[in-house]
């Protein structure tokens, strides 16, 4: 289990999946993306666990994933 | 002032609302999903409650909710937004500029065709057979008012969304009048673009509007920053934030969100009830007097948006709007920005004085009017002695 950072783009997608991660019982936040500007400014989910499981939990409630990085 | 001019906008705003919109400028005032400081967090926050609060409340999902500059905007990017080239529209009778004046615009630049369905007033079968007689294989969308703003009348979207769903065709509601007022499902109805007007019926500030798109929009209207994707030089094609360029109006969302709760903690129902009872109440008043004409069908139905129409023998509509304001009344008068919907009920060339409570109202605010009237009245007995 590590840590992560669910880059998201937006910040609907952002707070959506962050919301839907906490209800899954993941301690989840909302930020501002800080690492690097490969996809722009935007908006990131950072959260601790199992990360297939979390971005099938994403995926599944429609939160657009555009990367993913291990803190 | 006894303000009865509602369906321009509310003039009373519940107290939760006035206090969400300083709390707004006074504590996070900061530009929501732009930045990443605590300021601009909260406000973005908000910004996301108040889309998945408005989504939940028109039975739509949180990222189909898009804050637009007003009601004409949302209309506009619907329709300009998926229309090509080619294609043909149909349009109520009933409409208002906002709907009729982008699509007149679209066919004089030769891009699409339309017509116009009767609205066969109290008779929903006909009024749907109206719409279902024009449609041919180029009907790509078809718009419809929910309530008329001149008469109140409620047309059938129910139906005809299940006639565009089964036609594949793209189906606008224009609910400015009735939002907040008269439950609305998108899901439920049929629809794939809501257009709201939050600062009538939802008791928010004026300045913002709503646009409920679910299905794709092709082109955008606008371009610009949106926060995301800014290392790319084409607009983003996740929603919101396609049809998001530029700052939001963080204040009146808040409001939005406070205006929402007012109407859930009130209960729509009771206060479509209090605002019907008012005009049955004023109607009642006017019928008994034959110096008035009502428009519209109140009695036939049952059911419409809270507006009474009329007019008084012997003075233009504008002219007892004028003697009314003066008597410290506030209504509308004249064609109320809907030619179509006067021609549709043969008051093109007087227009008519429109009366519309909110929940904030009561009866003595309508007897106060009833007076303000018959003040009036004796003024064509003093210009006949003349």
């Amino acid at each position: 289990m590590g840590k992560f950072l669910i880059v998201t783009g937006t910040i609907t997608y952002a707070i959506q999946g962050r919301d839907i991660l906490r209800k899954h019982g993941y301690s989840a936040n909302m930020e501002k993306t800080r690492h690097g500007l490969e996809h722009g400014c935007g908006y990131s989910i950072s959260v601790k666990g199992n990360i297939e499981e979390i971005t099938a939990i994403l995926k599944k409630h429609g939160v657009k994933i555009l990367d993913i990085m291990s803190l | 002032m006894v303000y009865l001019d509602n369906a321009a906008t509310t003039g009373q705003k519940p107290p939760t609302v006035r206090r969400a919109v300083a709390d707004a400028l006074i504590n996070f005032s900061a530009n929501p999903g732009r930045s990443g400081h605590a300021f601009a967090q909260r406000a973005g926050e908000m910004v996301y409650k108040t889309r998945e609060k408005t989504a939940k409340f028109f039975g739509a999902e949180t990222g189909e909710v898009i804050f637009t500059q007003n009601c004409t905007h949302s209309i506009n990017m619907a329709i300009k937004g998926s229309l090509m080239r080619g294609d043909h529209v149909i349009i109520s009778s009933m409409e208002h500029n906002a709907v009729i004046r982008p699509i007149h615009t679209l066919k004089n630049n030769e891009i699409i065709n339309y017509d116009i369905a009767q609205v066969i007033h109290g008779d929903d079968d006909a009024t749907v057979r109206s719409f279902e007689r024009l449609i041919n294989e180029k009907t790509r969308m078809i718009i419809c008012v929910h309530g008329s703003n001149v008469t109140g009348e409620i047309l059938p979207i129910k139906r005809i969304g299940e006639i565009c769903k089964k036609r594949n065709i793209t189906f606008v509601v224009d609910a400015a009048q009735t939002a907040g007022i008269i439950p609305i499902d998108c899901k439920e109805s049929g629809i794939d673009f809501l257009c709201i007007a939050p600062h009538k019926g939802l008791y928010s500030p004026m300045g913002l509007g709503v646009l409920i798109a679910r299905k794709p929009v092709l082109r955008t209207i606008t371009e610009g920053g949106t926060g995301s994707y800014s290392n790319l030089l084409v607009q983003p094609e996740d929603l919101p934030d396609r049809l998001e360029s530029g700052t939001i109006n963080l204040p009146g969302i808040a409001g939005l969100s406070a205006g929402i709760d007012f109407i859930k903690n009130t209960g729509i129902e009771r206060i479509y009830k209090h605002e019907t009872e008012l005009c049955n109440m004023l109607a009642d008043l006017l019928k008994k007097d034959s110096n008035f004409t009502l428009y519209g069908t109140i009695e036939k139905t049952g059911f419409f948006a809270p507006v009474v129409s009329f007019n008084l023998e012997g003075f233009t509509s504008m002219e007892v709007a004028d003697f009314l304001s003066k008597d410290g009344v506030a209504v509308r008068a004249g064609l109320h920005c809907s030619p179509l919907a006067h021609q549709s009920i043969g008051t093109l060339e007087s227009g008519t004085v429109r009366v519309s409570p909110s929940f904030f109202n009561t009866k003595s605010d309508i007897y106060a009017l009833s007076h303000a009237l018959n003040s009036i009245k004796k003024r064509k007995n003093i210009r006949k002695n003349y």
